[in-house]
C-alpha cells in the first residue's frame, strides 16, 4: 500500500466507523473519534468498562493520523516558521488552508458530517491555537498544556496504527448480509426479481514451515443450486449492494444450509490446494530430518553417560528441543477465514 | 510432559490433507457463528468494513517464502543498510531464525535483530517475542523496536508486562523468580538475547536460563564470540544448536589444538557460517561523517577562581582528616568537580552538606565561608564562552552538564539572552521527553541535557555538541557523542569541550583527550579497554578521585594522569594485538563493511 492507498482506507475507515474529521489535507487527519472507534483504537479497556457501567458521556480522543510524513511535515514546518517569526495569522491561514482542502475532498452525500462539522471545529481550533503562539512566545519555553497536545501517528505500511486499524476493520467486518438493488432501467413496476442467496467466503491460506507464503481465495456457494465459484469477493464489487430487502425482490428458496455450503467449499480449496507445488514441503521435511539427527546425534550419548539423576534432566531437554524443532520447520497448510456473508444476487442463479 | 507449542495446539488437524507431505487444518469456527447470525437475522456488520478487511489482508499477504516483506513495512524515513538487509536475508532463507548475529561493534546488529523480528511479525510467524538484553539497554531496544520498526515492544517494569507480546527485559531479572518460572512456562516464537558473549559458560544461571527458555526462533547477539578460549565458542553454538558443533569430546577432537588454538580451521568455518553471520567493517572508506573536536579554553575570573581554590583547599583538607577513606569521600570529589561546573552546582551540594552538619562543629564555619565566595561569583565564564559559541554557530547546539543545577542555570541563562533552550533528563516520563524532542527538532535552537538524559535519544538532526563540563568516566563522553555521531548522521559533527585552566578539568581532559584519544577511538574499543582496566585494579573514576585527593599539588597531578595515561595505553596495545589470531580467524566473514569510523579527526 503506497501513501495515497493508506490515506483513501484510513478515510474509509473513519467514515465508516461514524468518526468526526476535524482536519484533513492529503496527508493527514485530525480526528476526533466516534465511541466505537475509540474502543478499538484507543486501548483504554479500563475507561470504557467504567463509562459503562456508569453510564457517563464517554469523552472519545482525538488523534493526529499522518499518512504522508514528509509532506505533512513540509506543510508544518512552513506552519511553524510563520509562528516563530511572531504571525499568528500563520497558523490561522494555515488552518483555514485545512478547512478549505476539507471541503474541497470531503465525498459528497454522506452522512459521516466530515463535509460541516468540520469547519466549524476548524473556527474554534484556530484562535485557540493563536492564544498558545501568544503563550509561547511569552514564556520562551512554550508551556503548552500537554494534554491539548494530540498524539501523532504515522500511518506508514508496517505501522503500529495502521495494522491497529486493519486489525479493527478486519473485527468490524465479519459477517454481513446483503440484498443486490435491481437494475432500476428493467425493472418493470409490478414485476418482483427473484434473488438468490450466496454464501461469500474469504480464505487466507498460508503454507508454513519456518517460513511462509500465503493466498487469498474468495469462493461464492449458491445456497440454491450449490454451484461454487472463484473470485467471488471481485464479483461483488460491481453490484449495488444494501443490508435492506429492496422493494421488488424476493428471494428464491435455499436449498443448502450454511454448513453444507462450508463443506462445498472445504471441498473447493481442497481440490485447488492439491493441485500446489509442495516441493517446500519436501525441504522442510527433510530439513526437519537432520535437524532432528543431529539432535539425536548430541544428545544421545549425553544421556547415555549421564548418570541417573542427571538422566531425566537431559532427556528433558532433548525433548523440549526436539520439539521446538518440529514448532519451527514441521510443514502445515492451514485455511483462515478472513470473514463470510450472505449475499442475494439478481444476477447470478 | 511438554505441552506442545501453542500454534500446533490452535491448528486442530482435520486429517484431511492436500498432500502427505503436510498437515492441513481448515478453520471452521466461523461456520456456526454465521449460521446463528443468519437464523437471528443479526447483528449484521458492515459492509465498508467487510471490504476494508478483505483489501487489509490482501495488502499484508506474503507471496513469496524467500522475498524479505520487512522491507515495504517500514517507516519511509529509516532504511537499512545493504549488509544489514543482507544479514536478514540470510537469517530468513538459510537459518531458519536460528542464528548467532557477530557483526563488529557499530554496524547495527540491533538493525538486524529488529528487521529479522520484523520480518517474521509481517509473515505473522512471530506473535510473541522475548528480547533479553543488559539493563542499561532495554529502554534503547524498546524505542529501536518501537521507532525503526513499529513493533509494539514495551520494557519489562511490572509482573504484568510480561503478557505483553513484545517484551524488552533485562536478563538478570528474567532470571529470577517468580519471573523466571512464568517465562520458562510460555513459549516464545522469538527469543533476542544481546550481548550473547555472556552466555559462554555453561555452568552460569544465564546459560541455563536461556537453555531452558522454549523458543522457535533464536537470536544471539554478540560482537565477541570468542574472547578467551574455543569453549567459550563451543557453548554459545550449542546453546542455539546443540550438536551444530557435535557432542563436546568430538569438538576437543576435531577442532580444538589447543585451549585457544583451533585445527581444522576450514571445516570448523563452515560449520560456524551455518549459524554465524559476521560482518566487519574494513578500513578506510568513509560513512561515517568527521568528527571535529575543540578543547575550548576558559579561564576563571578572579572571585571563581578563589571560590575553586577554597573548595579545593577544603576537599583536601577534609579528605585527609577522614583518614583517606575513599568511600566516604564520595561527596568531595563531587565538590570538586562541581567547582568546575557552575556555582549553582556547587552551592547545593554545599548548602545541604551545611545542613547535615551539627550546629556546633567548627565545620559549619569553614562551610560558611565557602559559601560567601560563592556569593562573590558574579558571572559564570564557562556559559559567557557557550554562549560566544551558541551565537558564532549556525544550527541546532546540544549542550551535556552532568548537573541539574547548571542545566537550570543554563536554561535561565540563555532565556536571559534570548535563546530558546529545552531541557532534558532522565528524570522526565517519556511524554515530557518525546515533548521536549519535539521542541528541540522545531523550534528550540538549543536542548540542554543532563547526563542521564543522554540514554535512548538520537539526535541526528544536530550536529554541534557543547561539552559544558566532562564526565569522568570516558564512556559517558561516549554516550554523549554517540546521539550525535552515529550512523544516520549526514553532517560533520563539531565537539566542543569547555576546560577551565588551572583546574583539575585540565587535567582530565589532557588524559581524555591527549592521552588516551578518546575522541577519535573506534566505537565500543573504549569499552573493552576500561573493563581490562577495572579488572585489573580499580574504575578509572576511582583512580581519578584518589589521584585528585591525594595530589600534593599540580605537577603531582600531572604525574599521576601520564601514569595513568600510559596503563590506559598499555592495554589499549594489549586490546589491539590479535591476542588471540587464531581464534578470530576461524570466525565466517559474511560481508566486510566499508567504514570509516575510525576515520574521525580531532583538532585541539
Amino acid at each position: 500500500m503506497n501513501a495515497k492507498q493508506i490515506h483513501r482506507f484510513v478515510e474509509r475507515y473513519l467514515e465508516a466507523t461514524g468518526c468526526t474529521i476535524l482536519e484533513k489535507s492529503p496527508a493527514h487527519f485530525k480526528v476526533k473519534l466516534s465511541p466505537a472507534a475509540d474502543r478499538e483504537l484507543t486501548n483504554r479497556p479500563y475507561y470504557w468498562s467504567f463509562v459503562d457501567r456508569t453510564g457517563i458521556e464517554p469523552e472519545t480522543m482525538t488523534l493526529l493520523l499522518v499518512t504522508d510524513p514528509a509532506k505533512y511535515d513540509a506543510m508544518n514546518g512552513a506552519d511553524s516558521a510563520a509562528a516563530q517569526g511572531g504571525r499568528t495569522e500563520g497558523r490561522t491561514e494555515g488552518g483555514a488552508a485545512g478547512a478549505t482542502a476539507n471541503a474541497a475532498d470531503a465525498p459528497k452525500g454522506d452522512q459521516s458530517g466530515a463535509g460541516d462539522g468540520a469547519p466549524s471545529a476548524q473556527a474554534n481550533a484556530a484562535p485557540e491555537q493563536a492564544g498558545m503562539a501568544v503563550l509561547s512566545r511569552a514564556f520562551g519555553l512554550a508551556p503548552m498544556n500537554p494534554g491539548v497536545r494530540t498524539p501523532r501517528d504515522d500511518l506508514y505500511f508496517g505501522s503500529r496504527r495502521l495494522e491497529q486499524i486493519f486489525a479493527a476493520a478486519r473485527r468490524g467486518g465479519r459477517f454481513v448480509c446483503l440484498f443486490q438493488q435491481p437494475d432500476e432501467r428493467a425493472l418493470h413496476p409490478y414485476d418482483s426479481h427473484p434473488c438468490t442467496p450466496w454464501l461469500g467466503v474469504n480464505v487466507k491460506v498460508g503454507f508454513v514451515c519456518d517460513l511462509k507464503r500465503e493466498e487469498m481465495h474468495a469462493f461464492g456457494v449458491s445456497l440454491a443450486t450449490g454451484t461454487v465459484v472463484e473470485q467471488f469477493f471481485d464479483r461483488l464489487q460491481g453490484l449495488r449492494l444494501t443490508p435492506r430487502l429492496p422493494a421488488n425482490v424476493h428471494i428464491t428458496g435455499a436449498s443448502l444450509s450454511i454448513r453444507k455450503a462450508a463443506d462445498l467449499i472445504e471441498q473447493a480449496l481442497m481440490r485447488k490446494l492439491r493441485a500446489c507445488d509442495y516441493g517446500w514441503a519436501a525441504a522442510a521435511n527433510e530439513r526437519l530430518k537432520e535437524e532432528l539427527a543431529q539432535l539425536a546425534h548430541y544428545y544421545e550419548p549425553l544421556i547415555e553417560a549421564a548418570d541417573d539423576e542427571r538422566k531425566a534432566e537431559i532427556a528433558a531437554q532433548y525433548e523440549a528441543r526436539k520439539e521446538e524443532i518440529r514448532w519451527q520447520l514441521k510443514p502445515r497448510v492451514t485455511a483462515e477465514i478472513v470473514n463470510a456473508g450472505l449475499f442475494h444476487l439478481t444476477g447470478l442463479a | 510432559m511438554h505441552p506442545i507449542p501453542r500454534t500446533d495446539r490452535s491448528a486442530a488437524g482435520t486429517g484431511k490433507t492436500p498432500h502427505t507431505s503436510v498437515e492441513f487444518s481448515f478453520d471452521r469456527s466461523w461456520v456456526d457463528e454465521l449460521a446463528e447470525r443468519a437464523a437471528r437475522n443479526g447483528p449484521w456488520d458492515d459492509w465498508t468494513l467487510f471490504q476494508l478487511a478483505v483489501e487489509a489482508e490482501r495488502a499484508k499477504l506474503v507471496t513469496s517464502f524467500d522475498e524479505l516483506q520487512a522491507l515495504r513495512c517500514l517507516p519511509a524515513a529509516f532504511e537499512p543498510m545493504p549488509h544489514q538487509i543482507a544479514t536478514a536475508r540470510k537469517v530468513l532463507a538459510e537459518m531458519g531464525g536460528r542464528a548467532i548475529l557477530a557483526d563488529e561493534v557499530g554496524l547495527g546488529k540491533t538493525i538486524e535483530a529488529g528487521l529479522i523480528l520484523k520480518e517474521y511479525i509481517v509473515r505473522g510467524l512471530v506473535r510473541r517475542a522475548l528480547i533479553l538484553v543488559p539493563a542499561s539497554l532495554v529502554l534503547q531496544w524498546v524505542r529501536e523496536l518501537n521507532q525503526k520498526f513499529g513493533i509494539p515492544a514495551i520494557a519489562q517494569k511490572k509482573a504484568h508486562s510480561w503478557h505483553a507480546d513484545f517484551v524488552v527485559a533485562s536478563i538478570d531479572t528474567a532470571k529470577r523468580e517468580p519471573h523466571r518460572e512464568l517465562l520458562l512456562s510460555r513459549d516464545y516464537d522469538m527469543l533476542i538475547v544481546d550481548e550473547a558473549h555472556k552466555l559462554k559458560n555453561k555452568k552460569t544461571s544465564n546459560y541455563q536460563f536461556i537453555q531452558q527458555l522454549r523458543k522457535k526462533y533464536c537470536l544471539l547477539l554478540t560482537a565477541t564470540p570468542v574472547q578467551n578460549d574455543m569453549d567459550e565458542l563451543y557453548n554459545l553454538i550449542t546453546l542455539l544448536k546443540p550438536g551444530q558443533l557435535g557432542g563436546q569430546s568430538e569438538f576437543s577432537a576435531n577442532f580444538v589444538a589447543d585451549k585457544r588454538l583451533p585445527k581444522n580451521e576450514d571445516r570448523l568455518q563452515e560449520a560456524l557460517s551455518a549459524v554465524m553471520i559476521r560482518n566487519r567493517r574494513s578500513d578506510g572508506g568513509i560513512r561515517f561523517t568527521k568528527r571535529f573536536v575543540r578543547n575550548i579554553e576558559v579561564r576563571l575570573s578572579p572571585e571563581e577562581k578563589a571560590l575553586y581554590d577554597a573548595v579545593t583547599g577544603f576537599v583536601r583538607q577534609r579528605y585527609d582528616e577522614g583518614g583517606r577513606d575513599l568511600a566516604s569521600a564520595l561527596s568531595l570529589i563531587t565538590l570538586q568537580r562541581e567547582v568546575c561546573s557552575s556555582r549553582d552546582a556547587v552551592f547545593l551540594t554545599l548548602f545541604n552538606l551545611f545542613k547535615k552538619t551539627a550546629e556546633d562543629s567548627p565545620l559549619r564555619a569553614k562551610l560558611w565561608e565557602l559559601i560567601e565566595c560563592i556569593r562573590r561569583v558574579r558571572a559564570n565564564s564557562k556559559a559567557e564562552k557557550a554562549l560566544e559559541l551558541i551565537r558564532g554557530t549556525d544550527g541546532k547546539m546540544i549542550i551535556f552538564t552532568e548537573y541539574r543545577a547548571t542545566q537550570e542555570y543554563l536554561l535561565q541563562f540563555l532565556k536571559q539572552h534570548g535563546i530558546i533552550a529545552v531541557p532534558y533528563r532522565g528524570g522526565m516520563n517519556r511524554g515530557k521527553k518525546d515533548w521536549m524532542m519535539d521542541l528541540f527538532r522545531g523550534r528550540a535552537r538549543v536542548l540542554v541535557a543532563t547526563e542521564a538524559g543522554g540514554e535512548g535519544i538520537n539526535l541526528q538532526f544536530c550536529h554541534h555538541v557543547i561539552n559544558f563540563d566532562l564526565p569522568w568516566n570516558p564512556m559517558r563522553v561516549e554516550q554523549r557523542i554517540g546521539r550525535v555521531h552515529r550512523l544516520g548522521q549526514t553532517n560533520d559533527v563539531n565537539i566542543y569541550n569547555l576546560y577551565t585552566t588551572g583546574t583539575i578539568e585540565e587535567h582530565i581532559l589532557r588524559l581524555l583527550h591527549e592521552k588516551i584519544n578518546l575522541f577519535e577511538m573506534v566505537v565500543g574499543e573504549l569499552d573493552d579497554i576500561l573493563g581490562r582496566l577495572e579488572r585489573e585494579d580499580q574504575p578509572l573514576e576511582q583512580r581519578l578521585a584518589r589521584l585528585v585527593l591525594e595530589a600534593k599539588g599540580d605537577a603531582d597531578i600531572r604525574r599521576g594522569i601520564d601514569a595513568l595515561g600510559r596503563s590506559i595505553n598499555r592495554l589499549r596495545a594489549d586490546a589491539k594485538r590479535p591476542a588471540k589470531p587464531s581464534l578470530d580467524r576461524v570466525l565466517p566473514v559474511f560481508s566486510v563493511v566499508p567504514d570509516g569510523a575510525d576515520a574521525a579527526e580531532a583538532r585541539p
